[in-house]
């Protein structure tokens, strides 16, 4: 089975992302696909799978990024499952992206009260925590010495 | 009272009940064996019976300072009392009176109570061995375990509990800038002179408040039992955009007035509006769902996001900012529309306006080391310890803990500060931990209350084996009959 990704990429200097506008395919073996299939309901468990994955991070370094080695990036996509919102999503964002994150972090009752920008300003904070955890550093792979 | 309406109250309730497979008998004796401890924090009889049991006393030998002799600051007194074997306990509070059940401000705004049933002399409450400093504390050290009071007195302490409540913002609105800032108690006059003895401004938030809004509310009354030229006396409710006491609280008197309005037969000839800063009734969906239903029954009218920043007293206009959202422009990279947040100012004359205030710190918590940013005192929302200085603990309304601005939050709060102060003092670590629960028994009419209980699963957490989302008689028996003495005698006793 092929699944569509698409990209952002980190500017840790900047602390900000850049989304690369192409899409890139990827292969799943019979277990990945197994796995997929049950979790591409679920987002960010779908996320954590192939962010744990080193088939799948072997393939961002063999085949995406080869000349990023030490860099870092998010998933912006999975076959049209959208994770952007971690990476672009400010207080004029629709209306869509702010109620997720008010559930995702439990922002309720007393903060309902308050006004888009205070409760933006919320999500913010605690989105830059969240976005560190989505990141995926491309490390240099370490060949052990056998001899 | 509407003994009709309470009729058939009690038929529907016993329907209800015996759909359940009980009787009012049994539901009232459930009531008032555990009813009165869980509306205070959902505890259950076993757990007060444990409380009975002889206490093992920490040996610790600590001097504790607690800023704040209210319901939170006394209660945590009397706890440490009972399980510390030579406490040496301080509180510092100016005031000699304390409003022990806050909630009951409500019922007074509506001639259910009279005012001296819902103040307490603080003394009446000292637990025994713990010394009382009659001043206010202006400044906080903790770099130096210090603080200082009004009288300039320098105060040293090994372990400190906030517990300073909060206080009212009037000064904020434009035409009450000379109202200052208020307490629950203590001496309002500036405020109260500023809104007017017959202006039809009022506010629960108040002791004295509490019956001024009574005296405006039958003055009002009076006036929709005699309209005769089909005008409708406007009856306005606000709700800021800060955390408040209780976020009940403001559609309570709401459903008071309408109560006694109706009670009158002069409800026809009255408007009731709801002004909230928000775009809903309740953080719970549940129950802002069964509130919106009540609302339309009711034929109260509302309008979501709409803040009241001033009053003309003269012309008995508020001015509210209404704000609201419009679609922006594409968004390409996060493949939507933008959203714009516009606002203008809109100005409504009343007859009667509640006004309920912004809730703040008070300034020598916010402007202190011990204040955050936003004013409160920055706990571990669970171990409720100071995030910085670890001998400091808060509680209550001035701790910076979701929904915690509740008696029923402050019941589950001061076991826990009481566990982490001793553990802290011990050199264990805390294990006690605050859950979020929180309740607010939501009167709707002279006779109900929907129980509202959540956590912070975003749920209602019902401690009764009832629907949570209907109205009922016996929650209202135990909002009136049972809370009162539950507070005074259990929490300030340290034991419930």
């Amino acid at each position: 089975m092929q699944v569509k990704f698409e990209f952002a990429i980190y500017d840790e200097a900047l602390d900000k992302f850049e989304l690369d506008e192409k899409i890139y395919s990827y292969e799943l073996n019979e277990e990945e696909t197994e796995t997929y299939s049950i979790l591409k309901s679920v987002d960010l468990h779908l996320y954590n799978f192939f962010q744990e994955s080193e088939s799948f991070k072997s393939w961002i370094k063999d085949e995406v990024y080869p000349n990023m080695i030490g860099g870092k990036i998010a998933i912006c996509d999975i076959n049209e499952i959208s994770f952007r919102r971690y990476y672009f999503f400010k207080v004029t964002s629709a209306d869509v992206h702010y109620e997720y994150f008010k559930k995702l972090f439990k922002i309720h009752h007393e903060i309902d009260w308050q006004g888009r920008e205070e409760v933006g300003k919320e999500i913010l904070e605690q989105l830059k925590i969240k976005r560190q955890e989505l990141i995926i550093e491309l490390k240099k792979d370490i060949v052990e010495n056998e001899a | 009272m509407n003994y009709k309406y309470i009729n058939n109250m009690l038929s529907e309730m016993d329907k209800d009940l015996s759909s359940k497979g009980m009787t009012r008998r049994d539901a009232m004796k459930l009531a008032g064996i555990s009813g009165a401890s869980f509306m205070m924090g959902g505890s259950n009889l076993s757990a007060m019976e444990k409380d009975e049991k002889p206490i093992a006393k920490s040996g610790v030998d600590a001097k504790i300072v607690i800023v704040g002799g209210g319901l939170a600051g006394m209660s945590t007194a009397a706890r440490l009392t009972l399980n510390i074997k030579n406490p040496d306990i301080t509180v510092i509070e100016p005031n000699k009176q304390s409003v022990s059940y806050q909630p009951g401000q409500t019922l007074v705004a509506a001639g259910i109570w009279d005012a001296d049933e819902i103040i307490y002399n603080r003394d009446d409450f000292v637990p025994e061995g713990t010394k009382i400093i009659e001043d206010k504390v202006i400044d906080f050290d903790p770099m130096n375990n210090q603080v200082t009071t009004a009288k300039g007195q320098v105060i040293d302490y090994d372990y400190l509990v906030v517990a300073t409540g909060l206080q009212l913002d009037f000064e904020r609105l434009e035409g009450l800038e000379h109202a200052g800032r208020a307490y629950s108690i203590g001496d309002n006059s500036r405020l109260h002179k500023a809104m007017g003895d017959d202006s039809g401004i009022c506010s629960i938030y108040t002791a004295e408040g509490a019956t001024k809004t009574w005296e405006q509310m039958q003055k009002y009354i009076e006036k929709a039992k005699n309209a005769k030229d089909g005008k409708k006396v406007q009856f306005l409710f606000t709700h800021p955009g800060t955390p408040i006491k209780c976020g009940g609280a403001p559609k309570k008197i709401m459903y008071l007035a309408n109560a006694r309005l109706k009670e009158a037969g002069a409800r026809e000839n009255a408007e009731l509006i709801f002004y909230p800063n928000g775009g809903a009734m309740f953080g719970i969906p549940e129950y802002h769902d069964a509130i919106l239903e009540q609302f339309k029954r009711e034929n109260f009218k509302w309008h979501y996001r709409t803040n009241l920043i001033g009053v003309e007293i003269e012309n008995k206009i508020a001015i509210f900012d209404s704000q609201w959202q419009e679609k922006g422009p594409y968004d390409p990279v996060m493949k939507d529309f933008e959203v714009i947040s516009k606002h203008e100012k809109i100005r409504v004359p009343y007859d009667f306006l509640h006004i309920t205030p912004d809730a703040v710190a008070p300034r020598e918590v916010a402007e202190s080391d011990i204040g955050s940013a936003a004013g409160w005192v920055p706990v571990n929302k669970e171990t409720l310890q100071h995030i910085k200085f670890k001998n400091v603990f808060a509680l209550g309304d001035i701790a910076q803990v979701p929904m915690g601005k509740t008696g029923g939050s402050v019941r589950k709060q001061y076991k826990v500060v009481v566990d982490n102060l001793i553990s802290q003092m011990e050199g264990k670590p805390l294990t006690s931990k605050y859950g979020g629960y929180t309740v607010c028994p939501l009167i709707t009419d002279i006779g109900t209350v929907m129980l509202a209980e959540f956590d912070w699963s975003v749920k209602p957490t019902p401690s009764f084996p009832l629907d949570p989302l209907v109205e009922r008689w016996v929650h209202w028996l135990m909002k009136v009959y049972a809370l009162k003495p539950m507070t005074m005698y259990g929490m300030l006793s340290g034991k419930a």
